[in-house]
């Protein structure tokens, strides 16, 4: 045993940073301004992060980024949270530069992460459809060859920041195995090619969420991830290695909202004290604490163990499954401790909801999840 | 971060030493004992010998300092000893014994020639304590003390102790010592009217009479400060006129809130220890390897939600004593534990009796299933109160949060 639950120094310095860019950057007129755009960004705050390397924390020094682990991304991701910050921080810089890491050849890897740390070129994954399931099951989106190029049909729904990616990542279907998971694969996409069509999803999910046509998308070989057609696993690693990190932002989130409902509590006087002293509110706080302790420790723990190779699949959808579950909760509870004035569209408690909302179900709800465990935990 | 649980090289050499120990100083009949309650009078005996023995070495209190019969180790040589001690069934200490919350409030509060004398005895495994605390009338509100401890008026240096204590002790005999909290002034305001005291159990005047009560037990882990096999008959203890000398005071007279507090702190979660939920392990192997278990879990999907709860609140109650360990807990961390833990104790067993039907109530050699899970049905249901209720425990949480009074 050798016990050490602490931040290393420079793990700290550059929470202190990501914290100071939000207080500066991205107060909380900024970040309701942004959750109303198409691609959660600006290009002030987008080329502020690219000089702070944030969008290459993970891509090795090899290829221009930071080659940082992943706690160390996960510090970086739990101070955005706190905002909480949108943007395709997370679908480029973390998931899809994951799956390109996992998936790509050499070549492949040289020509897109270079431009992924530089903020030039925006990833993000399109796998879920109509048919909505993280399985490899219910991809029915089609790749055929045509001489020597490919051609890709089907419907992407619920891509996330498909509006301010510059690439998509297609999963595509090549053809069909004893296996669901075997004759996939993945086709990293420019977003600008003909057929490819994208129209936002109005609704509750804080603007970010997306409806991809692909009709007849011609793509060079040379876009086929790993110039092969058995992407699964590779996919399956990158979205295993990037859940923890989405999982860190959300642990910021909850600190967020815990610390903002403490503080509500404490000030907000009826029947003449602070609605902090009954212990009614004080069950809503301490369920919250509960939410947010869990969140952080299984999420720490599974970045941990991603860094160090060691068996994570369970660590993993643990961690997603209390974070999502918790970031939703935590909203609940504070907006119960607040009541009227979180329903205001300028309040940060409605930022979280509207996003913890989003997020529920990004790379798997709390059920999925909880399904993977089950198996795991009961297979013979 | 390191959340490695593996042992380091020292550790493991450590680990040598305490297996070989363990090999030749556990009698075979102490290992894996399914119910402690059920321990023959000669087995109990043996464990009072295992509690000295490791008393002489250092091991039964490792934590506390050489100098009054600690055993000077670090949290590294704690966890390694409470590891392999639990290989065997076993938790630290081995018998019931209250001097885990007496000693630390003594290191707080006691004076230095208090320390010296009070603090071998208990590390040295030379005396068994209970703690009176509870009374019928001072239950979650603790310092509403009605036992009276006054200064017996011809004779200055001693106090007459009368009332009752209840819900205290453990099995099958009276201890040497108890750790009494009373009342000792009948005039200063609250919190200040209370003394504590360190006193021999077979003074003139001290009756104990078991209880009959489901048996109770705080926490279902194993390696908890009060770890699952120490089960506890509960007693009541009655005073009457009993004469206890000053000497026996633990810090000085009206201090007993204050030294009382340093007590709650730590059996309220605030001792550091790193769980290993046993039971939950246990349950997991027969969700994977009992052949009925197996079925009806393909036979009814839903109860895969009651696997997935407990291993899930498992996860988190480890993660939670982990984190305090580490002293990452911040203000509310002891109490938030103590509390999941109780909670998860409760779920724990409405899951447990989903999956496994009445079997998780049966205790019985033909049809009972594997050690610790009908004990664990039995108890975490219901007991919460041991220790602190989770209401007791959410005004911590409050405190520590400066929000509650």
């Amino acid at each position: 045993m050798n016990l050490d639950l602490g931040l290393t120094e420079s793990e700290e310095m550059l929470k202190k940073t990501a914290l100071d860019f939000l207080r500066r950057d991205a107060p909380k007129e900024v970040i309701q301004a942004l959750q109303e755009t198409d691609t959660g960004y600006t290009e002030e705050l987008w080329r502020k992060a690219v000089e702070m390397g944030w969008l290459g924390v993970i891509i090795p020094e090899q290829y221009g980024g930071m080659g940082n682990s992943l706690t160390c991304a996960g510090v970086l991701f739990e101070a955005l949270g706190t905002g909480p910050l949108p943007g395709p921080y997370f679908s480029s810089g973390i998931l899809g530069s994951s799956i390109i890491l996992e998936a790509g050849t050499e070549e492949q890897k040289r020509r897109v992460l270079p431009a992924v740390t530089e903020g030039e070129q925006i990833l993000t994954l399109a796998l879920t459809e109509p048919g909505y399931s993280w399985e490899p099951g219910a991809v029915q989106t089609t790749a055929t060859s045509k001489n020597g190029d490919f051609v890709l049909d089907g419907l992407k729904l619920f891509t996330i920041d498909a509006h301010a990616a510059t690439h998509l990542i297609v999963v595509a279907r090549m053809g069909k195995g004893a296996d669901p998971a075997e004759g996939i694969a993945l086709f990293l996409v420019d977003r600008n090619s003909d057929g490819v069509s994208v129209r936002r999803l109005p609704g509750f999910l804080a603007g970010r969420s997306f409806e991809v046509k692909l009709d007849s998308v011609k793509v060079p070989r040379s876009a086929m991830l790993g110039d092969k057609d058995d992407g699964w696993q590779a996919l399956e690693q990158g979205i295993t290695k990037s859940i923890p990190i989405l999982c860190a932002y959300k642990v910021g989130a909850c600190q967020a909202v815990f610390e903002m409902t403490l503080e509500y509590s404490r000030i907000r006087v009826q029947f003449g004290m602070p609605i902090g002293r009954f212990q009614r509110v004080q069950d809503m706080i301490i369920e919250m604490v509960d939410h947010l302790e869990a969140a952080r420790w299984t999420t720490y723990e599974a970045l941990w163990k991603l860094d160090t190779q060691r068996p994570a699949a369970e660590s993993v959808h643990l961690a997603k499954a209390v974070t999502s579950q918790a970031y939703w909760e935590a909203c609940t509870l504070a907006h119960r401790v607040f009541s009227g004035i979180s329903y205001s569209k300028e309040h940060p408690v409605s930022f979280h909801t509207r996003a913890s909302r989003s997020l529920y179900s990004y790379l798997g709800e709390p059920s999925y999840h909880r399904q993977h465990l089950a198996r795991l935990l009961t297979a013979a | 971060m390191d959340f490695s649980l593996e042992y380091t090289e020292e550790q493991e050499e450590f680990a040598k030493e305490v297996r070989e120990w363990l090999e030749e100083n556990v009698p075979k009949d102490l290992v894996d004992i399914r119910d402690t309650l059920k321990m023959s009078h000669e087995q109990w005996q043996k464990r009072r010998e295992l509690t000295r023995k490791l008393g002489e070495k250092g091991w039964l209190y490792p934590g506390y300092p050489l100098e009054y019969g600690g055993g000077g180790l670090d949290m590294d040589h704690r966890y390694v000893l409470t590891q392999e001690l639990a290989k065997k069934g076993l938790a630290l200490p081995p018998l019931y014994d209250m001097g885990i919350l007496a000693a630390p409030a003594i290191m707080a509060y006691g004076t230095e020639e208090q320390k010296k004398r009070f603090l071998p005895p208990i590390f040295k495994g030379d005396v068994l304590t209970w703690q009176l605390f509870t009374e019928p009338e001072a239950g979650t509100d603790e310092a509403n003390q009605q036992t009276k401890a006054l200064r017996y008026v011809r004779d200055n240096d001693y106090f007459i102790v009368n009332g009752q204590k209840i819900f205290v002790g453990s099995f099958p005999s009276a201890p040497e010592q108890f750790y009494l909290l009373t009342r000792s002034d009948l005039e200063a305001p609250r919190h200040q009217n209370l003394s504590s005291f360190l006193i021999p159990a077979n003074l003139p005047g001290i009756t104990i009479q078991p209880l009959d009560l489901f048996p109770l037990s705080t926490l279902p882990v194993a390696c908890g400060p009060t770890g699952a096999n120490l089960e506890a008959v509960k007693h009541s203890v009655f005073f009457d006129d009993v004469r206890i000398h000053e000497s026996h005071l633990i810090g000085r007279e009206g201090q007993g809130w204050m030294v009382t507090s340093a007590t709650l702190e730590v059996e309220h979660g605030g001792g550091a220890w790193i769980a290993r939920n046993l039971v939950v392990e246990k349950f997991l192997a027969q969700c994977k390897s009992n052949p009925n278990v197996v079925k009806r879990l393909r036979e009814n999907p839903q109860l895969l939600n009651s696997v997935v709860n407990i291993y899930i609140g498992a996860q988190i109650e480890r993660l939670f004593s982990m984190r305090n360990a580490d002293g990452k807990g911040g203000v509310y961390g002891g109490p938030q534990l103590a509390l999941y833990s109780k909670m998860f104790g409760a779920r724990l067993i409405a899951d447990m009796a989903a999956v496994l039907g009445p079997y998780a109530f049966v205790d019985d050699t033909e049809w009972g299933l594997d050690e610790g899970i009908f004990e664990v049905g039995q108890r975490c249901g219901i007991c919460l109160a041991p220790g602190g209720t989770p209401e007791a425990l959410k005004i911590g949480i409050s405190r520590a949060l400066a929000i509650g009074r």
